[in-house]
């Protein structure tokens, strides 16, 4: 049997396979997370709530159902983590705000049952931002530098991935909420087309923006988690009636190819520190090298989407909670709350002209899309390495023109959350002090097995999935 | 492509989003509400010819190369 502190590392596919040839059982799996919970929670404090008894029992079950010649597919009995704005039957769901301290949902979110459908185990409930927005300030530390930023907001998805306390994770995406965490934790993140997987039982942040997705430490991992999260449903009006592909069956296709193509002038803008401008370019060259056509282009209509994205947003967010926060407002963080309120002030005439500018910037990138038959987009997936905790807010002592960290983050995430595309993010290196710095890929909508096929390669090319944050917190 | 925000444009949208704000009861503060007019005037810039033929809506099709 492989010792419980290896299990941990073994990514979802080495799992399963270990599962099924008999070198350990997904109840020891989940005792390998359990324990991992204990030793790291106390520094990280990554889940809001441990399942421990409930992931225990359905450990037990699975190794049952397997033994019984019942293969659900290569989730079955591995935990995993599932942020606290999605519903879960009977688990508390507090979404990191005390007005919903104590509720617990009598269902489950559709990605959750989905992913039970499929045999995975919920270890538990991982922390976020107060309504999922970047009002507030979560305990949870990332391991690769507890000082440092460690992402939102599924900030406890991309800490409990990061420190090997879950197999898999979910995370929730409206302005970059997987992508950040998954660049600033080195894991492979993926926010589907809009439509692709249920929103249905998750707590909306803004419901024409908001997407949900897999977190993990690697693509093929990735792929087998969107592959049973994604399809349609008809208790999400935004569900999409658009077949789900095996993603894991080309995955390992190669980049050759590949049409990629790269926007410098607004990705790689002067806010773009040197390191993560390299790392760029060599995950660029590195594509090349593997046979993928790499392609300048330009496409100016970028520079609308940080306006059209933050006014749907403040709207959406705003019409979500006001009947809330005239009940509890008093429960709500002053941050937040004027978070959530200020979009009660914005005229409905700029909303729609918001919308309207969000066409205008897909039927443009539809337009490059097809002028350059492109695959994808790539561009860094932020601009800047893990800035310190706190630093995310200030101006940057570099830039001199006021922009903060979360201004650069912004302006790299948006786009996907505006036009719909599927965007993932993925390792792609590290600072010389070892912070991970991770790329994006923007691809077609309903095409994530390009993006995976794209990132597959380079992970093939590369060790960055190898190397492990500090493993002890004294 | 992005119109340059005027800051007499701005002046005058911060002045009736802090009138509302102050209407609806809301404690947001004058800076934030200073950053959303500005925000708001690149939106209202766009609006004629930049976002003529584009409706308010989000379409996802899965034939971008067809």
């Amino acid at each position: 049997m492989t010792e419980p502190s290896a299990l941990v590392n073994l990514g979802i596919s080495e799992a399963a396979a270990a599962i099924r040839s008999g070198a350990t059982t997904s109840l020891a799996l989940t005792e390998a997370i359990l324990a991992r919970i204990e030793q790291t929670e106390p520094t990280l404090q990554a889940y809001a709530t441990v399942t421990a008894d409930r992931a225990l029992a359905a450990a037990e079950r699975a190794d049952r159902e397997l033994a019984a010649g019942h293969d659900r597919g290569p989730l079955q009995g591995i935990p995993i983590g599932v942020k606290d704005n999605c519903y879960t039957k009977g688990i508390l769901t507090e979404v990191g705000s005390k007005s919903l301290e104590g509720f617990v949902p009598d269902y489950d979110a559709t990605v959750v049952a989905k992913l039970y459908a499929a045999g995975a185990i919920v270890i538990g409930k991982t922390r976020c931002h107060e309504w999922s927005c970047g009002g507030s300030d979560p305990p949870t530390r990332t391991p690769w530098d507890l000082s440092r930023f460690p992402g939102g907001s599924s900030i406890g998805s991309g800490v409990a991935m990061a420190a090997r306390s879950a197999f898999g994770a979910i995370g929730t995406d409206t302005g970059g909420s997987i992508r950040i965490p998954a660049s600033i934790n080195s894991l492979v993140g993926m926010k589907a087309t809009f439509g692709r997987v249920s929103m249905h039982g998750v707590v909306p942040l803004a419901w024409s923006l908001d997407h949900v997705g897999p977190m993990t430490r690697s693509v093929r991992d990735n792929a087998l988690m969107l592959g049973a999260m994604a399809g349609h449903d008809r208790q999400d009006a935004n569900s999409a009636r658009v077949a789900v592909p095996d993603y894991v069956a080309g995955i390992d296709a190669g980049a050759a190819g590949a049409r990629i193509g790269i926007d410098r002038g607004y990705f790689l803008y002067p806010g773009v520190t040197d390191d993560v401008r390299s790392a760029t370019e060599a995950v660029i060259e590195t594509l090349a090298s593997l046979g993928a056509e790499v392609i300048e282009v330009s496409l100016p209509e970028l520079a609308l989407t940080r306006e059209a994205q933050m006014t749907i947003r403040m709207v959406e967010s705003a019409s979500y909670h006001r009947a809330r926060i005239r009940e509890k407002g008093h429960l709500y963080s002053p941050g937040t709350r004027a978070t959530l309120e200020i979009g009660q002030v914005v005229p409905a005439v700029d909303y729609v002209a918001a919308l309207r500018a969000r066409e205008r910037f897909r039927v443009a990138m539809q337009a490059l899309f097809q002028r350059e038959k492109l695959d994808a987009l790539i561009s860094p997936t932020i601009p800047v390495p893990a800035p310190l905790r706190g630093a995310e807010w200030q101006p940057r002592q570099d830039m001199g023109n006021g922009e903060t960290p979360t201004d650069g983050f912004v302006r790299h995430v948006y786009p996907a959350n505006l036009s719909g595309q599927p965007a993932l993010s993925a390792p792609a290196g590290f600072t010389p002090s070892g912070l991970p710095i991770g790329y994006q890929l923007t691809g077609k909508p309903f095409d994530e097995a390009t993006l995976y096929r794209i990132a597959r390669a380079y992970e093939g090319a590369t060790t960055w999935r190898e190397r492990q944050p500090p493993l002890a917190y004294d | 492509m992005k119109p340059m925000e005027q800051p007499a444009d701005i002046e005058r949208r911060a002045a009736h989003l802090k009138d509302t704000a102050r209407m609806l009861g809301l404690a947001i503060e004058s800076e934030q509400l200073v950053a959303l007019a500005a925000q708001l005037c690149v939106i209202e810039a766009l609006e004629g010819a930049e976002l003529a033929d584009a409706p308010p809506i989000l379409r996802m099709d899965a034939d971008w190369h067809d």
